[in-house]
């Protein structure tokens, strides 16, 4: 009885902070055995920097499960999407590149959703630089601006890839893929 | 008097004259279309230059004229890198006095498109009354529909003055009232054979075998409930919200300026982790914006020493169940609220849901599956039909089955 009224006041009275994950039950059945780069609570001792995660061995590039045929019958192309067009050759990205996703309904409602995740706060929903976050960035560019509009779809891939100007790369965010597709999508803004 | 009202009218007379003749000037010199430059201006210019003195990016355009002359406008306009390239003392001061950002080139620009907006830029600076007044006017209206309208000040004012003249006349009752009773009633002895005939009635109560049984029985239920619920905490974490190495708000990044978790969070519809942002995602905007807070030099000493930032992990699921981002958001077509809660008003980031296993099963067995459009279901659901006239849900499609998380 004494016992019970104990385990009671103790359960009751420990309501605990927002710091404290509180009590678990066997915490070996709930930690991760594997190396888990996101949850880690002791130190790695393999890894010199104590930590999980690795970084890539240098020169290696990563080969993403990702799709490498677009289009369909006589009109389908391969592409690997592996580009190595170093950040200030924008050039040759105008001269090189070719958009191999078919530029359909598809490829736009896509690539309307992933200019809403990647873009719009700074670009602003039609591309007129008026984004929320634009107001403090400064500097971002209206889509129909004259410089603007003849830029071709390896100009953009590109500055999505390296950023140009004050705009910062945003290449480790997205797949090529997925920058071809907003790729549409900014020209489609651009003559609405 | 009379020469007074004289010299008065001469004077405004040559002073409209002086007006009127320096703003025919003005035009003269610039003969540019200032209604076409406004146009050109407000489309392509805006976003870095302020057609007064603040500088945006670039410098303000105020003065402009007065100190660059118009070809080398055209030609900077035109060609700014190559103007820098050419080795222009001017161009390249003020290419490292503007932090090296350089202008977007307009090659299709010539004079006309630069006099006409240096027209615009001029107009501007010469009327900045005219700019102003649209700004205030539309401000004004604004303000007075936000506000209460004046009859219904009046009618508050009314209803409190009455409400404050019942409470006087209440008071006045109650303490006319007060006086009468204690005038009538007797000594103090009453009040104390109440005591003590209510000490009398607890005593016997307390003593009685029923109620201490009753209330023994009561207190050990209490505390097996308590013990319970106790238990069933165990091992849940929800309401955790962890202080962070880096106070970042989600309020703020999420919810006043909108920017979307998949930005950050990139994993999200990849792979099994939602992926905590590395640091040059944080620079996109912060090697821009507010460099020098303390939270954000916190990043940048990060990405000094090449160390990422070492955040706390608050939605901790036990590694015996395997759960994962991509197949939720993907397939699923979950929101992020439905699980994380309203992250976009958290200025800490706290578990909401419990992630026991009977939340998770709790919505497995509630969720339709989405089967429009979807060849994979067809037959699936035809099969479905012939046995219930429910909807196929998460459970029927195998959500329930122990080996789908737990392996």
């Amino acid at each position: 009885m004494s016992a019970l009224c104990f385990v009671a006041a103790s359960m009751s009275s420990c309501k605990r902070g927002h710091d404290s994950t509180s009590w678990e039950f066997a915490p070996n059945m709930y930690l991760p055995v594997g190396y888990e780069p996101y949850s880690q609570v002791s130190k790695n001792n393999i890894n010199a920097d104590g930590k999980n995660m690795r970084e890539p061995v240098p020169g290696t590039v990563s080969r993403r499960n990702y799709q490498t045929t677009f289009g369909a019958g006589d009109s389908a192309v391969v592409d690997l999407m592996l580009y190595n067009v170093p950040k200030d050759s924008i050039e040759i990205a105008e001269r090189v590149l070719v958009n191999p996703v078919p530029n359909n309904e598809k490829a736009l409602v896509e690539g309307k959703a992933l200019y809403g995740q990647y873009c719009q706060h700074c670009h602003g929903e039609g591309g007129e630089g008026n984004g929320l976050v634009a107001e403090q960035y400064k500097g971002v560019p209206n889509y129909k601006a004259d410089a603007y509009l003849n830029m071709n779809d390896g100009h953009i891939f590109h500055v999505i890839t390296h950023g140009k100007g004050r705009m910062w790369p945003h290449g480790s965010q997205m797949t090529p893929e997925e920058r071809w597709k907003i790729v549409h999508y900014v020209h489609k803004l651009q003559k609405s | 008097m009379k020469s007074l009202n004289f010299l008065k009218s001469s004077f405004i007379i040559r002073f409209t004259l002086c007006v009127g003749l320096l703003y025919a000037g003005q035009l003269a010199a610039q003969d540019g279309d200032a209604a076409n430059g406004e146009t050109l201006f407000k489309n392509n210019c805006a976003s870095c230059h302020n057609p007064g003195d603040q500088v945006v990016v670039g410098p303000g355009l105020k003065g402009i004229q007065q100190r660059r002359d118009l070809a080398w406008l055209v030609k900077w306009v035109k060609n700014p890198n190559g103007v820098i390239a050419s080795g222009d003392q001017y161009a390249v001061d003020l290419y490292n006095k503007y932090g090296k950002a350089q202008m977007t080139a307009f090659p299709s620009y010539g004079e006309k498109e630069v006099k006409d907006i240096l027209a615009y830029v001029e107009k501007y600076n010469t009327a900045p009354a005219v700019v102003a007044v649209p700004g205030g006017g539309a401000a004004q209206p604004a303000g007075t529909t936000s506000g209460p309208s004046d009859l219904f000040t009046y009618l508050l004012v009314a209803l409190l003055i009455v409400m404050l003249l019942v409470l006087g006349v209440l008071m006045t009752i109650v303490s006319v009232l007060s006086k009468a009773v204690t005038g009538t009633e007797g000594t103090q002895a009453t009040g104390e054979t109440f005591m003590e005939r209510l000490r009398g009635g607890l005593t016997t109560f307390a003593q009685n075998k029923a109620v201490r049984t009753a209330s023994v029985w009561f207190f050990i239920l209490m505390a097996t409930k308590a013990t319970l619920d106790g238990m069933y905490g165990i091992g849940i974490q929800q309401g955790y919200a962890p202080k962070q190495p880096i106070s970042f708000s989600h309020k703020l990044h999420a919810g006043q300026y909108k920017i979307d978790c998949n930005y950050c969070h990139t994993g999200v519809n990849r792979g099994k982790s939602a992926h905590i942002p590395s640091a040059n995602i944080c620079m996109n905007c912060h090697g821009v914006i507010k460099k020098e807070s303390p939270e954000i030099q916190k990043i940048y000493a990060a990405v000094e020493a090449n160390k990422p930032v070492e955040w706390v992990r608050v939605h901790n699921l036990p590694d015996l169940a395997y759960f994962n981002h991509a197949q939720h958001v993907n397939v699923g077509g979950v929101q992020c609220v439905q699980c994380h809660g309203e992250i976009e008003k958290m200025e800490v980031v706290q578990q909401r849901s419990s992630l026991t296993m009977g939340w998770c099963i709790d919505c497995h067995r509630k969720t339709e599956v989405n089967t429009k459009g979807n060849d994979y279901y067809t037959k699936l659901v035809s099969l479905h039909k012939t046995t219930t006239k429910e909807s196929l849900k998460v459970a029927d499609i195998g959500g329930l089955e122990c080996s789908k998380c737990h392996y």
